[in-house]
């Protein structure tokens, strides 16, 4: 490990890293603009000059170009050095627009600092400056070219980074353009991240324009609930109300960057229609009141009808904080258990992939960055976890093989061999492949002896085998194979087979090789709270349908969004005797509950959440909650109200607001709630002695045994051959529940489409982009078609987009017969 | 008469042809490396012994570029032929295209041979469009004539050339700003390491040449290294070196003379000697990103290291010639002018640096000049030397060498408030 000096500290760094990082942990901070840890070196800004003393480089040269070596004697305050820095500077600023009063960067601008630390005060330059025109890039990224400084920062993240093409440099000198070839959104789903990373203000996050400086927002280290991989955020407040969402660091899950459902999502904290006041039989009422209704009301259900008459229900973007209360109080008051699985597969599946995870087999996604190799089954990146496809994207840059598995058109940043099969077959083929690894293992272990070759798994399509077969070698082949596994469209077993797959590469390789995705932000954290067997949404209704369920306390949850038959789920909650709902957002069931009590958002009481490799995160609130200042203060600069209570200050937790409606009076705070986690399940023990910044993962050393054969009873491939198996999927915008409350997301949405295969669409007469209808029992689906060769035969991929009525379909999975579906007159 | 090497069938109005080539020992080379007499490395040494140094500007050994490919460097490896001649003042590879194409093509399957490349691109400016015609004509006569393509002459040994017609821009003479280019990446260069000889054109082994250089393979190897270090008029220098005569001069134009002929010499006796009623003030010995020279050098020798040794650089060999009556502020302005145009715009110093000067540059020309332009411009033409490659530095010597030497000139304009070259009004 070269040692050297830099400003007379001296300092060991591992080999390779470059001298501005060797000075930046000594705490010295040379000035840079195209350097970024995460794009590395680009040599451009010439900004990080240093003077090199003693050692193989003499002089001036840049700090960001150069590897520390032994011997190197650094000065980055030399006179030489400052006043080519100086200089710099005053190129850079030649340009540039001064604008900062009313730039969204000024106060936190890397320009600004630079110019004033640099020493660059007074213009010299009597030329004229150059302009540009802007570009629309879409709904989230304003442009400003003007305030360019030509770091590269943006084409490199963009192109090279995250492997998008349409955006990028155009032109030479210094007319250099950084844009799209024409106006228009920006393709990629990372694209928010130029606003992180933007030197000065080129790229502004146009759903924060104008609203703050930085020194007035109230930050906070935040997390991202937006899918099941937990990104670490920066989340900002100003006047009541979230109004920025930016990148924060974690070396375990989203190193630098978010995606932008992250980014953009928090409006929905910030609705005008939010529930705001307490709601009882339509009447405003105060919390206190409602909370009394509701408990009343409950207690009375309880014991006229007994206490299984009353039935939780929660979901995956609740905290754990709540859902530990539920538990609790479900228990003690003998009320049925929450149910936070819309559908009993996902419970199941989730279960089974928790249960199977254990410390040797978790990868982070960061370590998932530097596998050699990744078969990923059941899952669309881009859609279902974003950030997963800018970690696939840096493996493959680092030339690791890529297999994605799954009936999708799947498309993502990288290339990967598609292995397009229906998600009957996924289960299947990793049995396969499982079994000809370990036979292939048995027999180097037993040369000459003879040995068993396992019976193949089940009838496969033959032109699957060489694939399969190529799969086996390269995992074989590998040092660091990782299998990658999502929750949603595959069947009930295939997480324990994509488990028993790693297990035996663990054997072989040594290095942990799991990674699942699962469906929400807290998905983990239900299953490990949750009874065994838990119970589905769907057994819910059917309990209300029998008569068995009176009364439905909905906690942050909508089943309206996720219950597959709408008409249905209507009739069952109109025979209830008590609807009560507790939620941040304007839900149907909200809507239509006899006790509305509002809870507050993440942002405004903090919470705990656990994502899909078993890691706690912790944060704390943003801001105090209540309604934002502008919503109520009339319109007036700057926005203000004069009272002595915050207007809807009186909202809560989610968690404090059931205990109450329990019955707890005493047990409000912060002590009681970690002690009561830690009573729920002992790995939440640790929660109280993590600072919020901190995460730890709740996994036990060594996962279950696997089920030796466990045959669940999959539902196998469809049969006839007259019809088309549907698979409701996730897409990027528009399925997951919070981003769908956002004005900003929606706008910048796009149409669903239902997609099929090319050779099933063809008989139909089914062109791409064609409307089609999908005529069912419930009324017609009229829908835009896409049409795909880069997809499995025999599925209908429908998005559960809110704006499909996909509800309609019935119960899924089902069997859509060719002749209901035909191409619509719509133009 | 001077020994003519790569313009001995040179032919007024016309292009050589193939035939002519053979006939005066062209392709004989190539018919002994198939017939096995040279292995590759046998060519490194003898053009290494021969003492041949690029002639794109930078002047590097060209055996020890071939030598820094990795022996066991993958395949297939790459040669491009860089004809993006785009100095001003510099026409030396165009003349050569047009003069005897086929010295080029022998020399280019020679050195692809040396370094055991499969595909060699031959990278043309667009402006050169004739030139290109020619080349595919003619590269189309070597193929059939069994010269290019697989098996060449019957061996084992099997190439290529591909001509490559540039998207044009003066960065794209730079070796590896070349290579990215023909990766269809923008012509941005890139530091090495690792060096294009390891990682170049898709991550292969790559050697990037200039045309003149690799037109003088087959004559060395024809002749041996004795006879080519013997061409030379010094000691230090190797060969002969097509010289690009242009400015005030009586006969302009492309002239092949032994290395090391002093300048006066080629003004005088090759190019004509001076206008009438011009007498020489400066020039630029080496194409416009080398310093001006002065009256008191005329007598240099006209060779990498003597020049070096007094502060200069040989470059291309362009030699533009400045008479008195010629505004070297205007000339230094004009040069600016094509730099800032064709700066890449990757790193700040070339970016906006040279702006910078050309417009401090172009308010002195215009009677705008103020006395404390002059340090700035020094300063600048002293910090843009730390930019990312090899433009801004060049851009900045005829700067410099403008302050150096003609301070007075330059601080005339100032206190006259115009050019005082400038005719009155």
């Amino acid at each position: 490990m070269p040692r050297l000096v830099i400003d007379d500290l001296q300092i060991e760094v591992p080999e390779g890293t470059k001298v501005i990082e060797a000075a930046e942990r000594l705490g010295i901070m040379i000035p840079r603009f195209c350097y970024h840890k995460a794009l590395g070196s680009a040599g451009a800004c010439r900004m990080c000059a240093v003077k090199f003393i003693h050692g193989p480089f003499k002089g001036l040269q840049m700090s960001c170009m150069i590897d520390a070596q032994d011997g190197m004697v650094v000065s980055t305050t030399d006179e030489e050095a400052v006043a080519f820095r100086r200089q710099v500077i005053e190129w850079l600023m030649m340009n540039h627009p001064h604008d900062c009063p009313v730039c969204d960067e000024g106060g936190q601008c890397l320009l600004q600092d630079e110019t004033v630390s640099g020493g660059h005060g007074l213009r010299r330059y009597p030329g004229r400056k150059r302009t540009y025109h802007d570009q629309y890039l879409g709904e989230f990224i304003a442009h400003e070219m003007n305030r360019c400084i030509h770091c590269y920062r943006c084409s490199r993240f963009y192109q090279d980074f995250a492997g998008y093409r349409d955006l990028g440099p155009m032109q030479i000198a210094n007319r250099v353009y950084f844009g799209r070839f024409r106006d228009g959104p920006l393709e990629s789903p990372f694209a928010g991240n130029l606003v992180d990373i933007c030197p000065t203000g080129v790229y502004t996050d146009r759903s924060s324009r104008y609203k703050a400086r930085r020194w007035d927002l109230q930050r906070v280290p935040f997390l991202c609930i937006h899918c099941s991989l937990g990104c670490s955020t920066v989340a900002s407040a100003r006047y009541r109300e979230v109004v920025r969402i930016e990148a924060r660091f974690n070396e375990s899950v989203n190193g630098h960057f978010i995606c932008d459902r992250g980014r953009f999502a928090y409006p929905y904290a910030n609705l005008a229609d939010r529930p705001r006041r307490a709601r009882v039989d339509g009447e405003d009422a105060s919390l206190a009141e409602a909370v009394r209704a509701a408990s009343g009301r409950l207690d009375q259900i309880s014991m006229n009808a007994g206490p299984d008459a009353v039935a939780l229900v929660a979901s995956d973007r609740c905290s754990l904080e709540t859902l530990a209360v539920l538990k609790r109080i479900s228990r003690e008051k003998g009320w049925r258990h929450p149910a936070v699985f819309p559908r009993p597969d996902l419970e199941h599946k989730t279960r089974r992939a928790v249960s199977r995870l254990d410390r040797r087999l978790a990868v982070s996604m960061r370590e998932l960055e530097s596998a050699d190799f990744i078969l990923a089954v059941g899952i669309d990146p881009v859609h279902e976890a974003p950030m997963l496809a800018l970690a696939l994207r840096q493996a493959f840059r680092e030339d690791a093989g890529i297999v994605v598995m799954d009936p999708r058109p799947v498309s993502a940043p990288f290339d990967f061999d598609h292995v397009a099969i229906a998600p009957a077959e996924i289960g299947g083929c990793l049995s396969r492949i499982t079994e000809a690894l370990s036979a292939l293992q048995a027999d180097s272990a037993a040369q000459g002896k003879e040995t068993r070759r396992p019976e193949a798994a089940g009838p496969l399509r033959a032109d699957l085998d060489s694939r399969i077969a190529g799969i086996v070698e390269r995992l074989r082949g590998s040092r660091n194979p990782v299998i990658v596994c999502g929750t949603d469209i595959v069947r009930d077993s295939t997480p324990d087979r994509a488990a028993d797959l790693a297990r035996l590469l663990l054997q072989l390789k040594a290095r942990p090789c799991l990674f699942f995705v699962l469906p929400g932000p807290n998905s983990f954290g239900a299953v490990l709270l949750a009874e065994s067997p838990g119970r589905s949404f769907s057994d819910v209704v059917q309990d209300i349908e029998q008569g068995k369920v009176k009364a439905l306390l909905v906690v942050e949850s909508d089943p309206f969004k996720n219950f597959p038959d709408r008409e249905r789920l209507e009739r069952a909650l109109d025979r209830l005797d008590l609807l009560a709902a507790m939620d941040y957002l304007p839900t149907s069931v909200v809507g239509r509950a006899h006790i509305v009590l509002p809870t507050c958002t993440v942002f405004e009481c903090g919470g705990s959440f656990i994502n899909q490799e078993g890691r706690v995160q912790r944060v704390e609130p943003v801001h105090e909650g209540g309604i934002p200042v502008h919503q109520v203060s009339g319109g007036g600069h700057p926005p203000r109200v004069f009272s002595h209570e915050v207007p809807g200050g009186e909202i809560e937790a989610a968690w404090r607001t059931a205990l109450e409606v329990a019955g707890y009076t005493n047990a409000r705070d912060n002590l009681s709630i970690l002690k009561i986690m830690a009573e729920e399940h002992p790995g939440f023990a640790r929660c109280r002695d993590i600072p919020t910044s901190r995460s730890f993962r709740v996994l036990p050393d060594a996962g279950d045994r696997p089920p030796v054969c466990e045959e669940t009873g999959d539902r196998a491939a469809p049969e006839a051959a007259d019809t088309l198996e549907v698979v409701l999927v996730d897409r990027f915008f528009g399925t997951e529940e919070l981003s769908g409350y956002s004005p900003v997301i929606q706008n910048a949405d796009s149409e669903p489409l239902v997609f099929l295969h090319v050779r099933d669409a063809e008989p139909l007469g089914i062109a791409h982009s064609d409307w089609i209808s999908i005529a069912l029992e419930g009324g017609g689906l009229e829908v835009r078609a896409g049409v795909s060769a880069q997809m499995a035969e025999g599925v209908l991929v429908i998005p559960r987009h809110r704006l499909l009525e996909w509800q309609k379909l019935g119960p899924v999975p089902a069997q859509i017969p060719f002749g209901r579906i035909s191409r619509a007159g719509k133009e | 008469m001077l020994p003519q090497v790569l313009f001995q069938n040179r032919k007024p109005r016309r292009i050589a042809t193939m035939e002519e080539y053979c006939r005066s020992g062209g392709y004989r080379v190539l018919e002994d490396i198939a017939r096995g007499k040279y292995s590759p490395a046998d060519i490194c040494r003898i053009v290494g012994e021969a003492g041949l140094r690029g002639r794109g500007g930078a002047g590097f050994p060209a055996a020890t570029k071939w030598m820094s490919v990795p022996v066991d460097g993958a395949y297939p490896r790459y040669l491009a032929a860089n004809a993006d001649e785009m100095e001003p003042g510099t026409f030396k590879d165009r003349m050569l295209i047009h003069v005897d194409p086929h010295t080029l093509i022998e020399g280019m399957i020679i050195a692809g041979y040396a370094i055991s490349a499969s595909k060699a691109f031959f990278f043309i400016r667009p402006s050169y469009d004739s030139s290109a015609m020619i080349l595919e004509r003619e590269l189309e006569r070597a193929r059939q004539a069994g010269y290019l393509g697989d098996n060449i002459l019957g061996s084992d040994y099997s190439f290529d050339i591909i001509l490559h017609r540039s998207g044009g821009r003066y960065i794209c003479g730079e070796a590896t700003a070349l290579l990215n280019a023909l990766m269809g990446k923008r012509p941005n260069p890139m530091k090495p390491p690792p060096y294009p000889t390891v990682k170049g054109l898709w991550n292969r082994p790559t050697v990037v040449n200039n045309v003149e250089t690799l037109a003088n393979l087959p004559h060395i190897l024809r002749n041996g290294p004795e006879w080519y270090k013997g061409l030379a008029r010094t000691k230090t220098g190797a060969g002969t070196k097509l010289f690009c005569i242009s400015g005030k001069v009586n006969r302009p134009g492309c002239v092949e003379l032994p290395i090391g002929t002093p300048l006066r010499e080629i003004l005088e006796e090759h190019a004509g000697g001076m206008r009438a009623g011009s007498e020489f003030k400066a020039c630029l010995p080496g194409g416009a990103s080398t310093r001006y020279l002065t009256k008191d050098l005329l007598d240099v020798e006209m060779d990498f290291d003597s020049l070096s040794a007094v502060g200069h650089r040989l470059g291309t060999a362009a030699i533009t010639v400045f008479d008195q009556k010629t505004c070297l502020v205007g000339v230094t302005l004009n040069l600016l002018q094509f730099f800032a145009r064709e700066s890449c715009g990757w790193c700040t110093p070339c970016r906006e640096g040279l702006p910078y000067i050309r417009d401090l540059l172009w308010r002195i020309e215009n009677g705008e000049g103020r006395e404390e332009y002059i340090p700035m411009l020094r300063q600048m033409s002293r910090d843009v030397w730390n930019a990312y490659c090899a433009l801004a530095p060049g851009a900045a010597s005829p700067v410099e060498s403008l302050l150096t030497f003609f301070e007075d000139e330059v601080r005339e304009h100032i206190r006259l408030k115009k050019c005082p070259f400038s005719r009155p009004r």
